[in-house]
């Protein structure tokens, strides 16, 4: 039996270690893992909480992140509830092993503390790491502060373990901004906390010698297609089950969840479109417009994966000027994220129109300046009809104007 | 001997490893492809023999690679020891072997490598290979005599 | 443990198999015969990993699988981790009392092949091995990466053509010696290491016996003749195992905690490697005069190696 871990009705926690103690709290079974910055302290908690009692899991401290997943694939086909934390390089590291435990349908939870990925190296926060997990069949939810990482990391054992889903979830934070930022948080007790997760109920146990099962099968060309498409089915059927995951949290908590949330959207003209701590800087700077008389809203995407394609539309139709904003390096294309919202105001009647940031890349900060002046563009764009600048461009880049790809429609 | 009650299910031989299983749709396969090996409770899986068991349709145990023979291993039980040398070699869980008794070949499973023929200690040797499409029968009745000591190899 | 019963053959085969027919390894294959045995040591619930290779590609062929136990496969190089994950929960799930049968007795196993084993695994071995987890290694070596062709890996001894190490106009094969990885795995500490060979069943099943009881983490490298890669006639499998034991190309040993080192075969009358390479396809090139030498190093390394295992015997430490 655990200890007891005395806990306030108000914490002054940063993003790891609120992560950290819903990890204590959905009491996880095993956690393997390795080192990175700047995810490392809810690990290394984890750790703390095992050798002081007041959890009762093994801790195992494997070589590398890509044995950190394995084990805890391992570990999650045993029948136990499993998580663990990684970013950036460490993440990249992982790659091979996140397929392979989304292709056996286990649900791990990774708390992902997103970081820009070499080279050059670069320990802050961008969502490079966080992009290069979106093929790779996990759930994937956004946190924008710590008390989000703390719920969102307690909701997603309950969806994971869902048995119409049984996927993996991965909960992002931004790097230092939300893991290292102490911030107003308040926990659920202990009991509470519990009973809202509940206990985890293996399937395909491989401690049940009464059924043995074989996990990891190989599927060549007549078999393969099913089994990813069965996959790509459940992630998207996990659709209702997180919403109503969302809503059973809110009458406990108060605290609401959508997977697209909006805000300041019901009049907006012109919006940003964000993820990650960005939205609460864009909020402020939306705020200040209104005295302006600019009609600015935000659309946050809380859940990545699966990709909100209906609510994005939905929340987006009737702006007239939309910028999406990529906090990572598209590398030769408009940014993906740009991409993905982009597709889907295109089967909109009014059809927004829509330009491309790239900004903060490795840490770079986004200010409340920079967001108001991005919506203006934006403001700009829409009293035009067309977009008058480059649809691709760069906020915060030191150097000559740069820009890509001008619109076929002004 | 290949008359031996070894079918553990009806099922046993009917499905043909190259031909695949019926190429079933997304809606029905198996959830992140996970196979189970018997159907019902295996608990007790160690004591049981085959042909106790409940292989499910996953189990290799219900397929056969019989196609794979080129030539085939023949059994003379008048020959043979027991030594249990062919079984505890046998690549393919091929030998039929039961309360220390060696049985015969499990021709769903055999590959026709003739590894339990090398192995075979007795003189002549109880396992010899043969062509596939031979009758057992026939190959029985050209069994070898026992070699003196000087034409042994 | 529940440990069956090895004193002969006969009391042995009384074992129902765990391991099915129908899996599509070549016929021949030792890496069956190697895993069946391990599996008939013990009666006790198994919970099995591999890494990809000839083992893993060949027994869970969706839709079937040749595995009567719990089997996971991840990747090429995870399988000592896959096990030991699931051994961790194993222990807390023991603790918590949340298993389906609390008591049912149950050992972990991991198996990988030489190229998982020596090169792209080796880390995650390493790292297992040192975290001290209670589970079994067991190495199937057939000296190349044998699944994807017969290329060299970290295991092809030096004068064997492999497909990215060939024999040739300008070249004898490999140039690199095989790396001990039995004196690596004894160097982690652990409590049992071993080299054993399928043609002794007897001392391979002792080995796997003592390997599956011993708590903490223990290594077996077995050696198994491929008979596609090294090029020999299917059903010659044993004798070539006789002549790998018999020329101690492959000496049999054990070496507990790290130092004490025990030979479990002394060959009556050691055959000269000649016999030994020149039963197979990929060493025919050394006869000729060119290569005679390469020849004569792998004597002498095999009478150094023979003479260094003697001597560290002798020591008892």
């Amino acid at each position: 039996m655990a200890e007891k871990f005395d806990l306030n009705e108000r914490e002054v926690w940063d993003g790891n270690y609120a992560a950290s103690q819903a990890l204590r709290q959905a009491d996880v079974d095993v956690v393997a893992a390795y080192p990175i910055t700047p995810s490392t302290p809810i690990v290394e908690n984890y750790g703390s909480y095992v050798a002081n009692g007041y959890i009762d899991g093994e801790f195992i401290m494997v070589e590398s992140e890509h044995a950190a997943m394995s084990g805890c694939i391992g570990a999650s086909a045993a029948g136990g509830r499993v998580a663990t934390a990684t970013s950036s390089q460490g993440f990249a590291l992982m790659a091979e092993v996140l397929y392979q435990a989304s292709g056996m349908r286990l649900p791990i939870v990774l708390n992902v503390v997103n970081r820009a990925l070499a080279s050059p190296l670069n320990v802050s926060g961008d969502h490079s790491d966080m992009y290069l997990g979106r093929d790779s069949g996990w759930i994937q939810m956004d946190a924008f502060n710590a008390q989000e990482a703390y719920d969102l990391t307690l909701c997603a054992f309950k969806i994971g373990e869902n048995h119409s889903v049984r996927l993996p979830v991965m909960v992002h934070q931004d790097g230092f901004t939300t893991s290292h930022t102490a911030q107003n948080t308040y926990p659920l007790t202990d009991e509470a906390a519990a009973k809202f997760v509940g206990k985890i109920v293996p399937v395909d146990d491989m401690l049940d010698f009464s059924r043995p099962v074989t996990y990891g099968a190989q599927t060549e060309s007549d078999w393969h297609f099913e089994h990813k498409i069965k996959q790509h089915k459940a992630i998207m059927d996990s659709r209702p089950v997180i919403d109503e995951v969302y809503a059973e949290f809110e009458k406990l908590t108060g605290r609401e969840y959508k997977r697209v949330e909006s805000y300041n959207m019901e009049d907006a003209d012109v919006a940003i479109v964000a993820l990650g701590t960005t939205v609460e800087t864009a909020r402020i700077a939306a705020e200040e417009l209104k005295s302006e008389g600019i009609k600015a809203g935000i659309v946050a995407i809380r859940c990545f994966r699966p990709f909100p394609f209906d609510q994005v539309r939905e929340a987006l139709k009737n702006v007239k000027c939309v910028s999406v904003l990529d906090r990572s390096s598209p590398a030769g294309a408009m940014g993906a994220f740009f991409n993905e919202v982009s597709a889907a105001l295109y089967t909109t009647a009014s059809r927004p129109l829509v330009t491309n940031f790239i900004y903060g890349l490795g840490g770079r900060d986004f200010s409340i300046e920079e967001a108001k002046r991005i919506f203006k563009e934006q403001q700009a764009h829409a009293d035009a009809g067309h977009i008058t600048t480059d649809i691709q461009q760069f906020s915060g880049l030191r150097g000559p104007y740069l820009g890509f790809f001008q619109t076929k429609r002004g | 001997m290949q008359d031996l009650k070894l079918r553990a299910n009806d099922n046993r031989g009917l499905s043909q490893l190259e031909a695949g299983f019926d190429l079933l749709g997304w809606h029905e396969i198996t959830q992140g492809s996970i196979l189970h090996s018997f159907d019902g409770d295996a608990t007790n899986i160690v004591n049981l023999k085959a042909e106790e068991r409940t292989y499910s349709g996953y189990n290799s145990y219900t397929a056969t690679v019989a196609s794979w023979r080129v030539d085939k291993p023949v059994f003379n039980i008048d020959v043979c020891i027991d030594c249990q040398n062919c079984w505890v070699w046998c690549p393919d869980s091929s030998i039929i072997s039961r309360d220390k008794q060696m049985l015969g070949i499990d021709y769903d499973h055999c590959k026709g490598c003739g590894v339990c023929v090398e192995v075979c200690p007795t003189n002549p040797k109880s396992l010899l290979m043969f062509a596939e499409q031979r009758e057992l029968g026939e190959a029985l009745s050209q069994w070898p005599e026992k070699k003196k000591k000087e034409e042994k190899n | 443990m529940a440990i069956t019963s090895i004193k002969n053959l006969k009391e042995f085969s009384t074992n129902n198999d765990r391991f099915e027919g129908a899996h599509t390894l070549c016929p021949g294959c030792a890496h069956s015969m190697i895993v069946r045995e391990l599996m008939n040591c013990t009666d006790d619930n198994l919970v099995i990993s591999a890494n990809t290779g000839c083992l893993e590609v060949s027994t869970a062929v969706y839709p079937f699988t040749s595995w009567d136990t719990s089997w996971i496969h991840i990747g090429f190089e995870n399988a000592a981790t896959a096990v030991t994950g699931a051994e961790a929960m194993h222990k807390v799930r023991k603790r918590k009392g949340t298993l389906p049968d609390n008591d049912a007795p149950v050992k972990f196993v991991a198996f990988g092949g030489d190229g998982s084993t020596y090169d792209i695994g080796f880390q995650w071995l390493s790292g297992a091995m040192e975290r001290g987890h209670d589970f079994t290694y067991i190495c199937l070596d057939n000296e190349n990466y044998a699944n994807t062709g017969g290329q060299r890996s970290s295991a092809t001894p030096i004068g064997a053509t492999t497909s990215t190490a060939q024999a040739g106009s300008h070249s004898y094969g490999k140039k690199e010696k095989k790396k001990d990885i039995v004196a690596i795995m004894a160097a982690h500490g652990a409590p049992y290491v071993a080299q054993l060979a399928p043609n002794k069943w007897k001392s391979m099943a002792k080995g796997f016996q003592k390997a599956l009881e011993i708590e903490g983490p223990c290594f077996i490298n077995t050696v198994s003749p491929c008979t596609t890669e090294w090029r020999f006639d299917p059903k010659d499998t044993i004798l070539l195992t006789d002549l790998a034991t018999e020329s101690l190309m492959f000496p049999i040993y054990e070496i507990l905690d790290g130092h004490e080192l025990n030979i479990l075969y002394r060959p009556k009358n050691v055959l000269p490697v000649e016999d030994y390479l020149g039963a197979q396809g990929r060493y025919k090139h050394l006869f000729k005069p060119e290569n005679k030498h390469v020849i004569e190093q792998i004597q002498g390394d095999i009478d150094k190696n023979w003479e260094m295992l003697q001597r560290r015997e002798e020591a008892r430490i």
